[in-house]
C-alpha cells in the first residue's frame, strides 16, 4: 500500500494547504492508503512524497501542488502495485 | 490599486495587534523588551519633523513577524514618530497583493512607510537579505559538520525521526545564535528608509 508524506513549513502558515491536500487524499482514497504522514517543518518547505517518489517540492518546483497532480501520482502507484 | 490613507486607518494599532494575538505573545514581547535599539537609532526616527505612517502586514504564527515587528514597535514607542497600523495577512488580500515578495510570495512582515503627503518612502519585507544570506552560509556549515543530516537541499522526510529532530534543534540554535546580528540588520534597514526623509 502507498504512504503519502507531506512536509510543510509551520512558521510560514501552510496549515490550510496541508489540511486541504490531506482532506482531498482522504476523500479520494479512503482506506486505500497505508498512511498520510504530516511533518511540521520550517525553512519554507512544502514537499509531498508518494511512496518513494518526491512528487512535489516547493524548493524544486515552486508553489503548492495541484491536488489532482498528487491524486494522479497516488493513483498511478496504486495501479502499478496492483497491475 | 494603491493603498489609500482611508484603508490604512482601518488597521489595528500596534497595541491592538498585540491584544489580538492568539499565539506567540510572550516571545513577541520578549523580543520587544530585548530589541537592541541604541540612542542613535532612536534619534534617527525622533529627528523626523512629522510622524510617518507605517502599514504593517503580519500574522502571529510567523517567525519573522515575531522577530522583526517588535523591533519596529520599540522604535515607534521610543521615538513617538511612527504611526503603525497592522493588518492580518490572510484576511486582507487586497493589501497583501500590493506587497508580494518578488511579485509572487506572500511573505510577512511587510512594513510600508508613508510620509504626510502619502508618498511611499520604502518597504521592508520579511527580513534583510544579509540575514538570509548569513544564515544560509551557517546552514551549509551545519550540513558539512553533520553528514548524517544528508544533503542541504534534500527534503527532510526521509531522515530518521531522531536525526530530523536533531537537525531541527541545530538549525534553531543557529538562528538563536545569529539573532543579535539579524536584529541589528533589521534596525539598519529601517533606519535607511527614514534617513532618506529630509529634516525640517
Amino acid at each position: 500500500m502507498i504512504k503519502v508524506t507531506i512536509t510543510y513549513c509551520a512558521e510560514c502558515g501552510y496549515e490550510p494547504q496541508t489540511l486541504a491536500l490531506t482532506g482531498a487524499l482522504m476523500k479520494a482514497f479512503h482506506e486505500e492508503l497505508s498512511a498520510i504522514e504530516i511533518i511540521p517543518w520550517f525553512e519554507g518547505s512544502f514537499d509531498v512524497r508518494v511512496g518513494n517518489e518526491l512528487v512535489h517540492s516547493m524548493y524544486r518546483d515552486g508553489g503548492f501542488p495541484e491536488h489532482e497532480t498528487i491524486i494522479g501520482a497516488v493513483r498511478s502507484q496504486i495501479q502499478s502495485h496492483t497491475g | 490599486m494603491a493603498v489609500t490613507r482611508e484603508r490604512f486607518n482601518q488597521g489595528l494599532t500596534y497595541q491592538g495587534f498585540k491584544d489580538s494575538m492568539t499565539q506567540n505573545r510572550e516571545p513577541f514581547e520578549n523580543n520587544e523588551r530585548n530589541a537592541p535599539t541604541e540612542p542613535e537609532d532612536v534619534a534617527a526616527f525622533s529627528r523626523l519633523s512629522k510622524p510617518l505612517d507605517v502599514l504593517v502586514i503580519a500574522g502571529d504564527w510567523c517567525a519573522d513577524v515575531i522577530a522583526n515587528l517588535p523591533i519596529l514597535g520599540r522604535l515607534a514607542l521610543e521615538s513617538g514618530k511612527l504611526n503603525l497600523r497592522v493588518f492580518d495577512r490572510d484576511t486582507n488580500e487586497d493589501l497583501m497583493s500590493e506587497y508580494l515578495n518578488g511579485g509572487q510570495f506572500r511573505s510577512v512582515p511587510v512594513f510600508a512607510f508613508f510620509d504626510a503627503d502619502w508618498r511611499q518612502l520604502g518597504v521592508f519585507t520579511e527580513r534583510p537579505k544579509s540575514v538570509t544570506e548569513f544564515r544560509a552560509k551557517k546552514r551549509l556549515e551545519i550540513f558539512t559538520e553533520h553528514p548524517e543530516f544528508g544533503s542541504p537541499n534534500a527534503p527532510v522526510d526521509q531522515l530518521p525521526e531522531e536525526t530530523r529532530t536533531k537537525l531541527n534543534q541545530t538549525i534553531r540554535a543557529m538562528r538563536a545564535e545569529t539573532a543579535p546580528f539579524a536584529n541589528r540588520e533589521v534596525i539598519r534597514e529601517l533606519r535607511a528608509i527614514v534617513e532618506k526623509v529630509p529634516v525640517g
